[in-house]
């Protein structure tokens, strides 16, 4: 070992030298104290102009947001930029956890630079980590109220309904599986593939259950559940669907209802199923803590709230969030308030207070 | 042979034993001094960063809680930490192995027999880098699982009515893994058969030794320091690889060290940064302890130079009819290391929806999806970030590390210190990579979210790649050619710019091709480094995988890879132009 031990003390003046430089270029940047708050809550009647005034001076804007670039991120910016040039807004599009992790390193490392985030999931991060500003918009008067966050910190950005695919080669329609009872079917052994670790998987599968049925029956169902052997599948939910298009899997449960609708309309053997109640999740706008520009952000909240933005939203496949502008119609068959479906939507407190019972479930039935 | 050396010691070579710390650094030329100094200055915030986060609780904003040891009780006490050390090992001796067979065998056929067509190999070779691994993984599991064309023809051929392998399994990660590995594995193993000097065999050969012994005994006794070397770069690599235990191994219920790191970092809320800070020093220790293991085998490497000052020409071998067997290898080595998995690329392209290899497919084949691609602005931004990247990374690492290993494989003082900094990097797996360079740089506001800054973490990132290129290049030069530099008065940086430059050259525009071809499909450390106005088109590809959007996905890995071939023929032609000898 003496020939690596031996870097260390042959390297020390430079490893001293080095932590040195570092610690000097290291040093925290002192932050302006950003009196961000009476923008993000302005009310007046000038707001549109107040907003647009401010964000002139602020001159630019970061979202950082998972929403597909090509289809729906890169046009909605498009749109904003092209409606209030003076503001030049630019975007970074990673996953919850991606979009979690830069976001936080900055605040801790008082380099913020993104003013909006957009995402499902961060919402909770975001929140047990206190680290969202509270704002408002006339806009929300447009949201169904139970989706509308009574901590102003959270403002939904889009629905996702999650339910049943298969594959109907395999499985002909009219004998899936459409209760939560006829999952138990011995004819299912195997078949079943979920998206494990995932919250908007098996976690808010076994919330559903949780929830519909209460904790003891709830349990009771998932110990016999787990008797069929559902398959752990590691990916998002679009990549489940595509497995269960070439057959690896003939059933996947809780993945988003629209996606085998889409890929139903290209002539891919695969179906949806919305296994009632359906449990809905909203993907959400937020304003990181110590935002620099304030009123950029407004000034995007309310653009992407309205119907301009809305219509980007419903054109890229989305659910758009707002009551008065329907989703598209390849996909509006699942969707709860369209089809008239009992629904379950699990908002951000709940996910917390279900979190741990369900990871628990989890570990001790499935994994 | 190794009389011959002992007798040619020269006299300035410096004494191989531990000098005291200030001493040796002033006694350090000046230029492996900044060299070192730059490279501490690159990694060490990074590995403190690892250390301490192993150390704490990570709160729910990520910041720093309580000091903790639970982290490494945990691991200790829990018998996950073992299998999964154990599964690891088992996947990263396996790959290797595949990987080093599949190279030998190429290597020696192209550069030591005089097969037909066997300059083709290469092309192999630079398609295979140029194909971004993700869409690589995922084309074997296109083609190997359970509706993939080989199952479905074994169970035409044997009538089961079930898949007959399971590719979702610990075998499966090892054959994806190790072919994915075979054009690294070839091309640095073809640097070493070239530079082995052909008198040996010839000598053999006199003797009586048929092809088998001499390849046996001999060739590949001389490429043995290459060989293992490489064994080892490959076992790390393989050993802290992410993409193929996540997308084979995790499905499959087999996981790894990396998948724990990821599962930690990835899949928890709030991301349990200690537990991957404790799994990553584990895979620290444990890389330390090959890296010095390598150290001793390389110790010796000085029996194994062959470019001496003496007429040295590699010969290729008469193989008489037996050279149309070793076509047909490499044919079939072409098919399963590029055809088949572009070619279901290629085919998912065309599909609306990929459900299995059928005729019925055929009927709903377009090219929709590269309409879709050319239309909706895929690479808009991108394209020029990524080529910078790539462009950068690799003129930094190449020239640095062949100067690192000149250092090191002559033994001047610091040579060793630089040796091993440059391999650190190593020990960081990608992911953790990306996290510890996203803390480092958000204290450097003017380089964070910058392009520099991907370009500088990815320059570290795979100087260790580029040491094994240069090491590899600089070990078979015999210091004889150096010391009548030397003798006729010619400085030291003469000596290395005039002399151990050109001889190198081949090596290090390999090691140039490699790094740049490597940068610019890395996900894991630009996804998190880049900020608006730094994307880069690996992570455009990636992001379509996780939406799932395989048809344009494949689409676009297609004029990817094309694109990529591309630049990487134009620059080998454009360094055979020059003189420079690129295989």
């Amino acid at each position: 070992m003496s020939k690596f031990l031996r870097i260390p003390r042959s390297a020390l003046p430079l490893m001293a030298g080095a932590v040195l430089a570092f610690g000097l270029i290291a040093a925290p940047p002192s932050i302006p104290a950003a009196a961000a708050q009476d923008a993000l809550l302005y009310k007046g009647a000038d707001r549109q102009k107040v907003l647009e005034a401010g964000a002139k001076k602020e001159g630019k804007l970061v979202i950082y947001s998972s929403l597909t670039v090509n289809q729906a991120l890169r046009p909605m910016v498009q749109a904003f930029n092209k409606k209030y040039p003076a503001v030049k807004a630019e975007f970074w599009r990673g996953d919850t956890r991606q979009i979690s992790q830069k976001v936080l390193a900055e605040i801790r490392a008082n380099a913020l630079q993104a003013d909006v985030l957009e995402s499902s999931g961060l919402g909770q991060i975001m929140v047990a980590a206190k680290m969202l500003e509270k704002f408002s918009s006339p806009l929300f008067a447009k949201i169904p109220a139970q989706f509308v966050d009574k901590n102003q910190l959270l403002a939904p950005s889009r629905f996702s309904y999650m339910g049943t695919a298969y594959n109907t080669k395999l499985v002909p329609t009219g004998s899936q599986p459409r209760t939560f009872e006829d999952l138990l079917d011995p004819k299912w052994k195997g078949k079943l593939a979920w998206r494990a670790h995932s919250e908007s998987g098996d976690q808010l599968f076994v919330i559903n259950v949780l929830q519909a049925m209460g904790d003891q029956k709830g349990e009771e169902y998932l110990k016999k559940l787990a008797g069929q052997k559902i398959v752990n599948f590691d990916g998002s939910a679009r990549t489940l669907v595509n497995r269960v298009i070439e057959g690896e899997y003939p059933v996947a449960l809780n993945i988003f209802l629209h996606h085998p609708l889409i890929s139903a309309g290209k002539g891919a053997p695969v179906a949806s199923f919305p296994m009632e109640p359906v449990p809905s999740i909203a993907g959400h706008l937020m304003i990181p803590k110590g935002v620099k520009r304030p009123h950029a952000a407004m000034l995007f909240i309310d653009f992407y709230l309205s119907d301009e933005g809305q219509n980007v939203l419903r054109k890229a496949e989305y659910y758009p969030v707002v009551s008065h502008i329907r989703p598209e119609e390849n996909i509006a068959a699942v969707s709860p308030r369209v089809a008239n479906l009992k629904e379950n939507y699990v908002n951000v407190e709940d996910m917390f207070e279900f979190d741990k019972k369900a990871t628990a479930i989890l570990k001790k039935y499935f994994y | 042979m190794s009389a011959m050396i002992e007798s040619d010691k020269p006299p300035r070579a410096a004494p191989d034993r531990p000098a005291g710390g200030l001493r040796a650094m002033l006694s350090m030329s000046p230029l492996a001094a900044i060299m070192a100094a730059v490279l501490i200055l690159l990694m060490l915030p990074a590995v403190i960063y690892l250390v301490q986060s192993s150390f704490y609780e990570t709160k729910f904003d990520g910041s720093f809680g309580a000091f903790t040891f639970r982290h490494y009780v945990e691991l200790f006490t829990n018998d996950r930490f073992l299998k999964n050390l154990v599964n690891a090992t088992i996947y990263a001796s396996g790959s290797a192995a595949v990987a080093i067979f599949l190279g030998v065998v190429q290597a020696w056929i192209v550069e030591r027999t005089n097969t037909p067509g066997r300059s083709f190999v290469l092309i192999i070779s630079i398609i295979s880098l140029g194909v971004p691994s993700v869409l690589y993984t995922i084309s074997f599991l296109f083609l190997l699982g359970k509706t993939g064309p080989l199952n479905q023809l074994l169970m035409w051929m044997t009538g089961s009515a079930t898949p007959v392998f399971n590719i979702y399994s610990l075998w499966g990660m090892i054959v994806i893994e190790g072919i994915e590995f075979a054009p690294l594995s070839f091309l640095l193993l073809s640097s070493v058969f070239r530079s082995n000097d052909a008198a040996f065999e010839e000598a053999s050969m006199m003797s009586g030794a048929g092809i088998v012994t001499t390849f046996r005994r001999i060739t590949l006794r001389l490429a043995l320091p290459g060989v293992l070397a490489l064994l080892i770069l490959i076992f790390i690599r393989a050993f802290e690889s992410f993409e193929t235990p996540a997308l084979v191994g995790r499905p499959g219920g087999v996981n790894v060290l990396t998948t724990d790191i990821y599962a930690a970092i990835q899949v928890e809320i709030p991301a349990n940064y200690g537990q991957a800070g404790a799994f990553s020093v584990m895979l620290l220790l444990i890389v330390v302890v090959l890296l010095y293991w390598y150290g001793q085998l390389s110790r010796h490497a000085e029996k194994f130079q062959t470019i001496t000052g003496k007429g040295f020409r590699p010969r290729v071998m008469d193989l008489g009819r037996w050279r149309w067997l070793t076509a047909g290898i490499l044919v079939l080595m072409f098919f399963v290391i590029i055809g088949f998995p572009v070619g279901i690329v290629f085919w998912v392209s065309l599909v609306p929806y990929y459900d299995g290899v059928h005729m019925a497919a055929l009927k709903l084949m377009s090219f929709a999806h590269y309409g879709t691609v050319f239309t909706s602005n895929m690479f808009q931004g991108s394209l020029a970030n990524t080529l910078i990247l790539g462009a950068a990374s690799a003129s930094i690492v190449a020239p640095f590390t062949a100067l690192c290993a000149w250092f090191a494989v002559r033994r001047q003082k610091g040579g060793a210190v630089l040796d091993q900094l440059a391999s650190l990097p190593l020990i960081f797996p990608a992911i953790v990579m990306g996290v510890a360079y996203l803390q480092v740089f958000l204290h450097m506001p003017i380089l964070y979210g910058t392009l520099l800054a991907i370009i500088i973490a990815s320059s570290v990132r795979y100087l260790p790649y580029g040491m094994r290129y240069s090491y590899a290049g600089i070990l078979q030069i015999h210091k004889e050619l150096e010391e009548a530099s030397a003798l006729s008065g010619a400085r030291q940086a003469t000596t290395f710019l005039r002399i151990v430059m050109p001889l190198v050259a081949p090596a290090m525009v390999t090691c140039w091709l490699f790094v740049f071809l490597v940068a610019v499909k890395a996900v894991s450390v630009p996804i998190l480094l880049a900020g608006p106005n730094s994307q880069v088109v690996a992570v455009t590809i990636f992001d379509l995988w996780q939406n799932g959007v395989i048809g344009e996905l494949s689409a676009m890995g297609i004029i990817w890879t094309l694109m990529m071939t591309t630049v990487s023929v134009g620059f080998s032609l454009l360094a055979r132009r020059y003189g420079l000898n690129v295989r």
